[in-house]
C-alpha cells in the first residue's frame, strides 16, 4: 500500500438515515489500489448499507464517495458499475433464466457494445476458469447451488473488470471446505489495480485475505487497523459474540437472579395464555423432520424440535444458517415441503399464517416489520384478535406498563420510533394476542447495549411469569443467559444442542460463529 | 453459435418474405385480405412481445401508435401527395418521437403504473382527434387519392411484418437479447452490472412504436378513411395483447401462432363482434390462468424439454 | 366571455360532480393499496351500477336512490365469486396476471351489456333530475346537489370504517405489509376480497348516480376508469379525505376546461392531468398517508 499516493476510493462522512433509525453514522474510508480491506461487524451492524452505498443501490443521506477524485455519490447504480465499481450481493441475484455464460455477457456487452465475439468469448472462459465455473458455462443459473451462484456473483462482477471490487458477505451459508475454496478464489483475483472491500461475517475469510480490516458497530466505525490486531482486540470479540464486554465461561448468573421479579403478575397475565390443564399434555411445539426453502434452494434440512409450555429455548446460529426460515416455517409464512409440524397436538403444517397465529403462536419478526401507516397503538391492536374492545384494551394497558415509552408515543406513526422504540413495538404487538408461545427473532440486531439490556430485562420478566418463548438470536451470551435449553443452527440441521452451561463451554460453539483459528 | 441461429432466423425471414411476396399472383382477393391482416397483425403483435414478453413493460397503448400512424400518413399522402416509402419512414420516427416523448411519464414509476399511464395515452390521444377540427374531428378524414391497389398494400404490409420480424430475430438472437432479458429479471442487478435500464426500456419502446406506427399507417391507407374512435379504438389493443397471449407471450413464435388463432376465430365470428370480443377475453382469462405460455407454451411443454444452452 | 352565473354555477357543478367522481375514485384506492391491483374493470362495475339502477326503477317502480344500500350489496355480492374464483389464484404471480384478468372481465362484462341492452344510450329518468336549484344567479340540478350529498355522507363512511374500526385496522395493515400482518393472525385474503367488494360497490353507487344524473352506455365505462385514476394520483393513494378533494379539483378543472375550450374538452383535462402529475409528482402514487 502506497500511503503517499491519492486513494481509489475515498469515503467521507457517510450517514444513512431510515426513518428514526440511523443505519450508517458518519463513516469514513479510504481505500488504496491492490489491497484487500474487511469490513466486520454483528448483523445489523450497517455493513451491507454500507456496501449498497458505495455501489449505488443506497442514496446516502449525507457525506461523500469519491473514485479516483471524481465525486460519484449521486450517480445511479448504473453509472457506478461504468466507473469502475463491481458489486456481489449477499443473497446471489443472477439473472436466473440466463446461463451462467450468459449472466457475464450481461456485463460484457452492457460495458463494450461492440467488442468482438472473439475476445469476449475467450475473456469469459478466463473469468470462468478462474471462479471455477467453466463446466457450468452453459447451465442455467436457477440449476446452481449456493456455492456456484456465489462464485457467479464474483465472476459477473469481475466481468466489468472493476477497479473496487465489493464483495457482500460471499462466505454466507457456505461449508467449510467451500469457505476454503472461496478464500482460495479471492487471493486469486486480487490484483495490483483493484481495491477490494471484503464485508464479511466469516471471520475465517477476512483473517485469510485481508491485510487491513475496519469494524462495524451501530453504524459507526469502532476500530480499523491491520486485521491480526483487529481480530485479537477484546472489543471485537465482544461486539461478535456479546455484549457482556469479556466473555465469561459460563452464563452470568443463575436464572432466577438474572430475571428481575414480575412487577404485576396480573397485568402481565393479560398478555400470557393460560396454562393447558390436561395432565399429559403434548408439546406446545414439536416438529419432526421438518425441511423447507425457497424455491430449490433447500435451507432446512431435517429439524426435530420440542417446546413444552413454560420453557425458553434459544437457536443460535451464524448467518445463513436457516434460524429465521425456521421461524417462518413454524409460523406458517412458507410450507414445510417435507416432515410434521405440530401445535398443542394438532397438525399446523401447511395451514395458513393467520391459522397459526390462532393457535397461539405469535412471532415477533426480525427487522421488527413495524407498520408504518399506522399509529403505534393501531400497530398493537391489529394483533389483539376476536377479543371484546375491554379486553384488548386491558392487554394494551399491559403492554404500556412493561413498555411505557409505547404510551407515550401511542398516537405518533409507528415508524417515527427510534430502533429500539420500534423493537419494543414489536415485542409488545407480539404480546397483543395474548399467546401461547412467542418467537422472538432477532430483537438485539443492531441495537445499542443499553437497549438490549432493556429488552432482554422484558424477555426475562415475559418468562418469569410463565410465558414459553423461542429465542433466535446472534447474541449469544443473551440468549443462553435466558434459555433452558440451546439449539446451535449449522446449514439447515442442529450442529449442536443441550444446556446453555454446557453450550457455552463448547468450543464447537465459537468456531460455528467465528471459525477456526487455523 | 448465436449468429448461427440469427442467420438461420434470417433465412427462413427470407425464404418466407419471397414466397409470400408473390402470393397476389395466384391468392384470391379474399384470401389476400386476410394475409393483409395477417401481416398487420403480426407487426403488431411482434412489438407487444417485444415490449412485454421480453422487456417486461406490459402495454395498454397499441391504440395510441396505430392511431398516429394512420392520422400521419393521411397527412403525409393528402398534403404532401408522398409516396409510400417516405410515408412509412416518417410514421416509424413519428412512431419514436411520441414513445420518447411519454417516456418520462410513463417510466417514472415501475409495474403497473406504466400499463395505465399507455392505457391513458390512447384515450387522450383518442378525445383530441375527437375535438381538434384541424384533424377531421369525430368524422375524420378521407383519403384525397385512390388508395394503391391491394396487392401493393399486401406488399407494403409484407415488408413492414419483415421488418418487424427481422427487428425480433436481431432483439432475440445477437447480444442485444441478453441486455434485454437482464432488465427485465432484475433491473437492479442489470444496473449493478452496468446496464443502463432507462435507456434499454426507451429504445424497445421507441422501436415497438415505430413499428406499430408502421402497420398503423399501411392499414388505413387500406381502409381509405379514418376517425378517431376507429384508428384510436381500444380494438387494437386487445388485438395485440390477445394475439400474444394465446399464442404465448415471450416465445419467439408465439406471436405467429396467435395472430393466426386470432384472424381465424374472428373470421368464425365476423358476423358477431360482441361475441368476438366477449369469447376473447374468455380465452385471455383461461390461458393467464392455467397455461401463461400459451399455444406455443402448451406445445413446448408436451414435446420438448426446453434445453436453451449456449456456448460460453 | 360568458357571465358571472354561468361562470359560478359552472364551478359549483363542477365541485359536485367532483365529489361523486371522488366516490368512484376511492373504490379504485383501496383495491390499489389493498390488493396493489389497478382494477380496470372499475369502469365496466360503474356501468353496471347504472344498469341496475335502471333495471330495479323498471322492474320494481321503486326510485334507486332509496334503494342504494340495497343495490350496493347486489353489486358487492358479485364482487365476490370474481375476487375468489378469478383473482386470489392468481396472488402469487405478482400483478400483471390479475391487471390482465381484470382487463378480460371488463371487455366480456362490456361487450355483455351491448349484447343484453344494446349499445344505446340510456339514463335512469327520474322527474327531479332535471330540476334546477337556483341560488341567485347560481343554478345547478338539483340531481348533482343529492348526488354529491350521498356521495360525500358515503366517503366520510368509508374514512370512519378504515380509520377507526378493527376491519379498517386490518385493511390498513394489510395494504402496508400482508405478510407480516398474517403472521399477527389478520387473514389477508379475507380483507382483500371485502375490500374489493367495498370498491366494487363504490363503483356500483357511484354508477347509480352517474345514471341519474347523466347518460350512460356500455362503452362509458373507460372515461371514469382513467378520471378515477387522475383522482387517485392527484389525491394521494390510501388518502381518502385527499381522494374526495382530488375528485373536487378534478371535477372542477372539467368545468373551467369544457368552459374555456368547448364540452369535448372536459375528459381531455383528467387523462391530461394524469399524465402531468406521473411526470411531476409521481410519489402521489405511493404516498401513503395514514387513513
Amino acid at each position: 500500500m502506497n500511503a503517499a499516493a491519492a486513494p481509489l476510493l475515498e469515503v467521507t462522512g457517510l450517514v444513512k438515515r431510515y426513518g428514526g433509525v440511523v443505519a450508517i453514522d458518519h463513516v469514513d474510508l479510504q481505500l488504496w489500489a491492490g489491497t484487500i480491506t474487511g469490513v466486520i461487524g454483528p448483523n445489523g451492524a450497517g455493513k451491507s448499507t454500507l456496501i449498497g452505498m458505495i455501489g449505488g443501490a443506497v442514496t446516502p443521506s449525507a457525506g461523500h464517495i469519491r473514485l479516483g477524485g471524481r465525486d460519484i455519490s449521486r450517480l445511479p447504480a448504473s453509472e457506478r458499475a461504468r466507473a469502475g465499481i463491481g458489486r456481489t450481493y449477499q443473497i446471489p441475484r443472477p439473472f436466473l433464466d440466463m446461463t451462467v455464460a450468459e449472466n457475464l455477457e450481461v456485463a460484457q456487452y452492457s460495458m463494450a457494445p461492440l467488442i468482438g465475439a472473439g475476445p469476449a468469448r475467450s475473456a469469459r472462459i478466463e473469468l470462468l476458469q478462474l471462479t471455477g465455473l467453466l463446466d457450468v458455462a452453459g447451465v442455467p443459473a436457477r440449476a446452481l447451488p449456493l456455492l456456484k451462484r456465489k462464485r457467479l456473483e464474483v465472476a459477473r462482477a469481475l466481468a466489468l473488470k472493476p477497479r473496487v471490487l465489493l464483495l457482500d458477505e460471499v462466505g454466507a451459508g457456505l461449508i467449510d471446505s467451500e469457505i476454503t475454496e472461496l478464500i482460495t478464489l479471492i487471493q486469486a483475483v486480487a490484483d495490483a489495480s483493484v481495491a477490494i472491500i471484503i464485508v464479511e461475517h466469516v471471520l475465517r475469510v477476512v483473517r485469510a485475505c485481508c491485510a487491513r480490516s475496519m469494524v462495524l458497530n451501530f453504524g459507526k466505525k469502532l476500530i480499523e487497523g491491520p486485521t491480526a490486531e483487529i481480530l485479537a482486540h477484546d472489543e471485537v470479540a465482544s461486539v461478535y459474540l456479546g455484549t457482556g464486554g469479556a466473555r465469561q465461561s459460563a452464563p452470568a448468573a443463575p436464572k432466577d437472579e438474572a430475571a428481575p421479579p414480575p412487577r404485576d403478575p396480573g397485568s402481565l397475565s393479560q398478555l400470557i395464555a393460560p396454562r393447558s390443564s390436561a395432565a399429559s399434555r403434548p408439546p406446545l411445539l414439536e416438529l419432526q423432520g421438518i425441511c423447507a426453502g425457497y424455491g430449490q434452494a433447500r435451507v432446512l434440512k431435517g429439524i426435530d424440535l420440542q417446546v413444552h409450555e413454560g420453557e425458553a429455548i434459544a437457536i443460535l446460529g451464524a448467518n445463513g444458517a436457516g434460524k429465521t426460515t425456521l421461524a417462518r416455517t413454524i409460523t406458517g409464512a412458507i410450507n414445510p415441503t417435507a416432515g410434521t409440524l405440530r401445535i398443542a397436538g394438532n397438525d399446523a403444517a401447511g395451514r395458513p399464517a393467520h391459522d397459526i397465529a390462532g393457535l397461539g403462536i405469535a412471532h415477533c419478526m426480525e427487522g421488527r416489520r413495524i407498520f408504518p401507516t399506522l399509529s403505534v397503538r393501531d400497530n398493537l391492536l391489529v394483533a389483539a384478535r376476536r377479543v371484546d374492545r375491554a379486553t384488548a384494551q386491558q392487554r394494551l394497558a399491559a403492554v404500556y406498563e412493561l413498555f411505557p415509552i409505547l404510551a407515550e408515543r401511542a398516537a405518533q406513526g409507528g415508524t417515527s420510533l427510534s430502533g429500539g422504540q420500534q423493537q419494543m413495538l414489536a415485542i409488545g404487538r407480539a404480546l397483543m394476542a395474548r399467546p401461547r408461545l412467542v418467537i422472538f427473532d432477532e430483537v438485539s440486531l443492531g441495537l445499542a447495549p443499553i437497549i438490549m439490556d432493556r429488552l432482554y430485562e422484558a424477555l426475562a420478566t415475559l418468562k418469569a411469569a410463565g410465558m414459553t418463548l423461542v429465542i433466535i438470536e446472534q447474541d449469544v451470551d443473551r440468549a443462553l443467559a435466558l434459555a433452558d435449553k440451546v439449539y446451535v443452527l449449522e446449514h439447515g440441521i442442529f450442529g449442536l444442542a443441550g444446556d446453555p452451561r454446557d453450550i457455552a463451554d463448547d468450543p464447537r460453539l465459537r468456531h460455528i460463529y467465528i471459525g477456526t483459528a487455523d | 453459435m448465436r449468429l448461427h441461429r440469427l442467420s438461420g432466423d434470417m433465412g427462413i425471414l427470407a425464404g418466407a418474405f419471397v414466397l409470400l411476396w408473390f402470393a397476389p399472383s395466384f391468392a384470391s382477393d379474399y384470401a389476400l385480405q386476410i394475409s393483409f391482416r395477417v401481416m398487420i397483425y403480426l407487426t403488431l403483435a411482434e412489438s407487444w412481445n417485444l415490449l412485454t414478453g421480453s422487456v417486461g413493460l406490459v402495454s395498454l397503448g397499441t391504440a395510441s401508435f396505430v392511431g398516429l400512424g394512420s392520422y400521419v400518413a393521411f397527412g403525409l399522402a393528402n398534403h404532401f401527395g408522398a409516396p409510400i416509402p417516405v410515408i412509412l419512414v416518417v410514421c416509424a420516427l413519428a412512431g419514436a418521437v411520441l414513445a420518447a416523448l411519454v417516456s418520462p411519464a410513463l417510466f417514472r414509476l415501475r409495474g403497473v403504473y406504466f400499463t395505465v399511464g399507455t392505457l391513458a395515452l390512447a384515450a387522450l390521444l383518442q378525445l383530441l382527434m375527437v375535438n381538434l377540427p384541424t384533424f377531421g374531428g369525430a368524422s375524420g378524414i378521407f383519403l384525397k387519392h385512390d388508395p394503391p391497389p391491394l396487392a401493393s398494400l399486401y406488399h407494403d404490409a409484407l415488408s413492414v411484418a419483415l421488418v418487424a420480424s427481422l427487428a425480433m430475430a436481431i432483439c432475440a438472437r445477437t447480444r442485444i437479447s441478453v441486455i434485454i432479458r437482464a432488465v427485465r429479471d432484475d433491473e437492479d442487478a442489470a444496473a449493478q452490472m452496468g446496464v443502463r435500464p432507462y435507456r434499454v426500456k426507451l429504445a424497445a419502446f421507441a422501436l415497438a412504436s415505430a413499428l406499430i406506427a408502421m402497420a398503423g399507417a399501411v392499414q388505413a391507407i387500406n381502409l381509405g378513411a379514418i376517425e378517431p374512435y376507429g384508428a384510436f379504438g381500444l380494438q387494437w389493443t386487445i388485438d395485440a395483447l390477445s394475439m400474444v397471449i394465446i399464442g404465448g407471450i415471450g416465445w419467439r413464435l408465439g406471436p405467429l401462432a396467435g395472430v393466426l388463432f386470432v384472424v381465424m376465430l374472428g373470421e368464425m365470428l365476423a358476423n358477431y363482434p360482441e361475441a368476438h370480443i366477449a369469447i376473447t377475453g374468455v380465452i385471455l382469462i383461461v390461458l393467464i390462468r392455467f397455461a401463461p405460455g400459451g399455444i406455443v407454451g402448451m406445445f413446448a411443454r408436451l414435446f420438448t424439454r426446453s434445453t436453451r444452452l449456449s456456448s460460453p | 366571455m360568458p357571465d358571472f352565473g354561468t361562470v359560478a354555477s359552472a364551478i359549483l357543478s363542477g365541485l359536485l360532480l367532483g365529489g361523486m367522481m371522488g366516490l368512484i375514485a376511492l373504490g379504485l384506492s383501496i383495491v390499489l393499496g389493498v390488493m396493489r391491483l389497478v382494477n380496470l374493470a372499475h369502469g365496466v362495475f360503474l356501468v353496471m351500477g347504472a344498469y341496475a339502477g335502471l333495471y330495479f326503477l323498471k322492474l320494481t317502480g321503486f326510485d334507486p336512490l332509496l334503494a342504494l344500500p340495497l343495490l350496493a350489496l347486489g353489486i358487492a355480492a358479485l364482487a365476490l365469486p370474481l375476487y375468489r374464483y378469478l383473482l386470489a389464484p392468481l396472488a402469487q404471480r405478482g400483478p400483471e396476471a390479475q391487471l390482465m384478468t381484470m382487463f378480460a372481465v371488463a371487455i366480456i362484462l362490456q361487450n355483455l351489456f351491448v349484447f343484453v341492452f344494446s349499445a344505446d344510450t340510456r339514463s335512469i329518468e327520474r322527474s327531479y333530475a332535471t330540476l334546477p336549484l337556483s341560488l341567485g344567479a347560481i343554478t345547478v340540478p338539483l340531481i348533482y346537489v343529492i348526488g354529491f350529498a350521498i356521495a360525500v355522507a358515503l366517503i366520510l363512511a368509508i374514512h370512519g370504517l378504515i380509520a377507526h374500526t378493527g376491519f379498517g385496522r386490518d385493511l390498513r395493515a394489510s395494504a402496508a405489509d400482508p405478510a407480516a400482518a398474517a403472521t399477527l393472525g389478520v387473514n389477508v385474503q379475507r380483507v382483500q376480497m371485502l375490500t374489493f367488494a367495498l370498491g366494487t360497490a363504490c363503483a356500483g353507487v357511484g354508477g347509480v348516480l352517474i345514471g341519474v344524473a347523466f347518460q350512460f352506455s356500455p362503452s362509458s365505462g373507460g372515461a371514469y376508469l382513467l378520471n378515477s385514476l387522475a383522482i387517485v394520483v392527484l389525491g394521494g393513494l390510501g388518502n381518502v379525505p385527499g381522494t374526495l378533494a382530488g375528485g373536487m379539483i378534478l371535477g372542477l378543472l372539467q368545468s373551467l376546461g369544457g368552459l374555456t375550450l368547448g364540452d369535448g374538452y372536459r375528459d381531455i383535462v383528467g387523462m391530461a392531468l394524469f399524465l402531468l402529475v406521473l411526470v411531476f409528482r409521481p410519489e402521489g402514487f405511493l404516498a401513503a398517508r395514514r387513513a
